[in-house]
């Protein structure tokens, strides 16, 4: 079988196992009795093993069906888990991942085959069988009941495959089945399971009901035909069939449909169902039972466990909730280019709007400024759903994070838990894929330096257990990032003397310079790259790098830190990258964008107002004095002599840091597209970009944050 | 790139865009030029180096243009019916914009009449821009290495 084309799909549900069996694993470490757990897991690694197996994978196919098997023998009862064996199974875990990585590089797994695992597996598996270990009582019966049946040797007419046998039927049904009972005519219940890599399961379905419509009357279907059209359907839906054909000919005219797994069939016991009972009872016989497996045994057992997963979250409706989230995988690419087109139309409405605005009044403007504005509206709204197509929620970085603090707590013998909030956050597709390594270096950082050794924490009286938080959230156009501990915090003393014998500042400048200042000098690459300097009780190995990854994403990053509580750093990220609002200013006849997002308020000011402080302007605004910056003279303009006597101040912020931005004249809200400005020409930090306003003109874009 | 054949002999060819800068030729070769735009309004950039005269947009990108004056450090420039911005595609595959007083002609020169550029130790700085002088008829036309010109900072 010609599987390359599954590929895809195989890789990102295999990453969607991993990471469910890598978060089992850690819950199972705690409570090594809970049977949900144990049982997720078994599930898991059935799937896994079923999709390698079908992919031809042999050595992981191997690897997951021993931790299969050891999980069968837990779930039973007669094993009980260890330390050792969840150190074991987070081997496996990474021999796995290893593999999906050589699939992914080179769309074969590799030669590796972990023999060592296996074994141990093995042993683990036959040398330690405990008696009396207690059943795993908590776990639903039925769910046990379908988990069975997904075991590879699921007996092939068990009743758990007939999902029709669960249907309930309303009074009109119940006539139509009576009725067509005594016309003598046959009542089958089917339930059909499609192939689990079907990309068209409702078309496959539709054809279903087609063929069947041929042979007889559909009386009922679970899901209602209109959900399953719309694909709200797992792998399988049932139907009740009142027809004259025998059995044999209905599952035939069922098999010709392609990508159908198999088909469960039975006669309804219809004296039973037309007597009010609420469940139809299974024609006990069992003769008809007709199971056909179209590929090898893994393939309808796989889809069996998934869907007894499936069942656990949606317990007994099988009912209009789409169970699965419908999505079309689409290469970033092509999203880019949607991105860029998007743009070019935003310019091309820019450029419409200024020509109405420069138009002399004529009859038509009421109309054209309307259309105007409404094409104005349509391409906002277009860019906030090309936006929120690319937005990706921080989870699939953040979800490999757990398991490496927990290496780091074995591996630094220090006990410390990541709790972790926020992780359905979104953020640009491009953020996220460059925002995972400065995470975890923050991460390591905490687990390394902050959380102090347990003798330590227990002459400070804290709690033996360190404790790391990560919490993202939405705040206003940003997103905001804390990566927190309860350990040591930043000993600034001890920065300021290192910092002093680097030469990084002198003695003078370390006395005048406030703690904070000193904890940013942390930042400085001169700092943290030329040696180790862990001995200052820890900070600073590569937060330069992170630093500059932060900026790079225009974001930015700050740190608070208390000795012997904890340090917090706080990373702040902007949604979007391509697109932004911004303020338009005038500066003599230049035009300058400032972001929307860093504007707190615009303010007129008084020069008589302007007050000084070490020589330098300020102004007291609602009780906080917020310096002055005069763009103009910042800006290399020609100097001239100022004569108004009130100036307009825009007030931005940056953390809880705030300046003023002199400015001669406000034009407007904008939105704009950012463009970088070419090679070669050397920019400041204070201009970020460029953007084209609706005549073509270039405007510079200001960078707040560089200003603050 | 053309060859003629004299006398058994292959000579290279190439072809350059004339240009006038002040009261020189210059040459700059046609694989690096992709377009020829009249003067537009130029967008200052501040602190950039002083020989950028700053950004314009391009069909919707934007392309930071240099003055060939400031940058061999002539008289200011004077905007005239002439002036033209010649973009340029660099080897890294950039834009750049070149601010030039007048676009003259296409010239083909064949190697033979190229003087290839000497090393002169004292004049070092400005002929690290040109590659030679080739002579067109009567006239002279300094060629320059177009790469060496915009990469090159001061």
């Amino acid at each position: 079988m010609d599987t390359s084309q599954y590929l895809e799909i195989f890789i990102d549900e295999t990453k969607e196992h991993l990471q469910s069996l890598s978060d089992h694993f850690m819950v199972l470490e705690k409570e090594p009795d809970n049977a949900d757990t144990i049982n997720e897991i078994f599930r898991s690694a059935h799937t896994l093993k079923g999709m390698a197996g079908t992919m031809g994978f042999v050595n992981m196919q191997n690897l997951t069906h021993k931790m299969e098997d050891v999980f069968s023998v837990i779930r039973d009862g007669n094993m009980k888990v260890t330390p050792d064996l969840v150190d074991l199974l987070f081997r496996g875990l990474d021999a796995l991942e290893a593999y999906q990585d050589n699939i992914i590089n080179t769309s074969s797994e590799g030669d590796e085959t972990n023999d060592d695992i296996v074994n141990a597996l093995i042993s683990m598996k036959e040398g330690k069988p405990v008696e009396d270990a207690p059943k795993s009582e908590s776990a639903p019966k039925a769910e046990e009941h379908k988990a069975e049946d997904a075991a590879p040797a699921a007996s092939g007419g068990d009743n758990a495959a007939k999902k029709y046998l669960d249907i309930s039927f309303a009074d009109f049904e119940k006539n139509a089945i009576k009725e067509a009972d005594e016309q003598n005519k046959n009542v089958y219940g089917i339930t059909v399971y499609i192939q689990e890599n079907c990309l068209l399961k409702a078309a496959r379905a539709f054809l279903v009901f087609k063929e069947l419509e041929v042979l007889g009357e559909v009386v009922k279907s679970v899901p209602t035909v209109q959900d399953i059209e719309d694909e709200k359907f797992d792998l399988d839906f049932s139907v009740i069939l009142i027809t004259d054909a025998p059995e044999k000919e209905v599952v035939a005219a069922i098999k010709t449909v392609s990508e159908i797994d198999k088909v469960a069939i039975g006669k309804l016991n219809v004296s039973e169902i037309v007597d009010g009972g609420a469940k139809a009872e299974a024609d006990t016989k069992q003769e008809g039972a007709q199971e056909s497996k179209s590929e090898e045994s893994a393939k309808p057992a796989a889809a069996a466990a998934k869907k007894a997963k499936e069942d656990k979250k949606a317990p007994a409706k099988t009912s209009s909730k789409p169970v699965v989230n419908r999505s079309v995988r689409v290469d970033i690419e092509k999203l880019d280019d949607l991105m860029n087109q998007v743009s070019e139309l935003i310019i091309a409405k820019n450029g419409l709007v200024s020509v109405s605005e420069s138009e002399t009044a004529s009859t038509d403007s009421q109309s054209f400024t309307e259309q105007i504005e409404y094409l104005e509206r349509i391409t906002t709204t277009l860019h906030e759903s090309i936006m929120k197509v690319r937005m990706v929620p921080i989870e699939s970085v953040v979800n490999r994070f757990p398991r490496m603090i927990r290496d780091l707590s074995k591996k630094l013998d220090k006990p410390m838990e990541l709790y972790m909030s926020g992780e359905d956050t979104e953020l640009d597709r491009t953020v996220i894929d460059e925002i995972g390594d400065p995470l975890m270096h923050l991460l390591r950082n905490s687990a390394d330096h902050g959380i102090e050794s347990v003798e330590r924490r227990q002459e400070l009286g804290k709690p033996e257990q360190g404790s790391i938080y990560l919490n993202a959230s939405q705040v206003g156009n940003n997103v905001v990032i804390e990566v927190k501990d309860d350990g040591g915090g930043i000993d600034v003393e001890k920065v300021r003397a290192k910092a002093i014998e680097r030469g990084t500042i002198t003695e003078e400048q370390a006395e005048a310079m406030e703690d904070k200042d000193i904890i940013d000098l942390l930042f400085l690459p001169s700092f943290s790259t030329a040696e180790k300097i862990t001995d200052v009780s820890g900070r600073g190995v590569g937060l330069d790098v992170v630093r500059s990854k932060i900026e790079g994403l225009g974001g930015d990053i700050e740190v608070r830190s208390k000795k012997d509580e904890g340090s917090v750093f706080t990373i702040r990220l902007p949604l979007t990258l391509a697109i932004i609002q911004a303020l338009m200013i005038e500066l003599g006849e230049e035009k300058y964008a400032i972001p929307l997002n860093s504007i707190e308020t615009i303010e007129d000011v008084a020069v008589s107002d302007i007050k000084y402080v070490k020589s330098k302007e300020v102004i007291h605004l609602r009780g906080t004095v917020i310096p002055l910056v005069r763009l103009y003279d910042l800006l290399d303009f020609p100097p001239r002599e100022e004569t108004e006597d009130n100036i307009t101040v825009v007030i931005v912020s940056k953390g809880d840091k705030q300046a003023g931005l002199v400015v001669d004249n406000l034009i407007g809200q904008q939105e704009i597209v950012i463009k970088p400005l070419g090679k070669y020409i050397n920019i400041e930090k204070i201009i970020s970009g460029a953007t084209i306003l609706g005549d073509g003109e270039v405007a510079l874009i200001l960078d707040a944050n560089a200003l603050v | 790139m053309a060859e003629i054949d004299i006398n058994g002999e292959v000579i290279e060819s190439t072809q350059y865009i004339v240009v006038k800068i002040d009261d020189e030729q210059y040459g700059i070769d046609i694989q690096y030029v992709d377009n020829i735009v009249r003067m537009q309004r130029i967008t200052r950039v501040p602190k950039a180096q002083p020989y950028f005269e700053g950004v314009i947009n391009l069909r919707g990108e934007v392309i930071p243009v240099m003055s060939m004056r400031k940058k061999f450090g002539l008289a200011d420039d004077v905007e005239t019916n002439k002036t033209r911005i010649i973009i340029v595609k660099t080897e890294a595959q950039a834009l750049v914009g070149i601010r030039v007083d007048e676009v003259r002609e296409v010239v083909t020169l064949y190697d033979n009449v190229i003087e290839k550029r000497s090393y002169d130790k004292n004049k070092e700085e400005a002929n690290d821009y040109l590659l030679g002088v080739g002579k067109n008829g009567e006239e002279l036309i300094s060629l320059l290495n177009i790469n060496a010109v915009i990469a090159e900072d001061i």
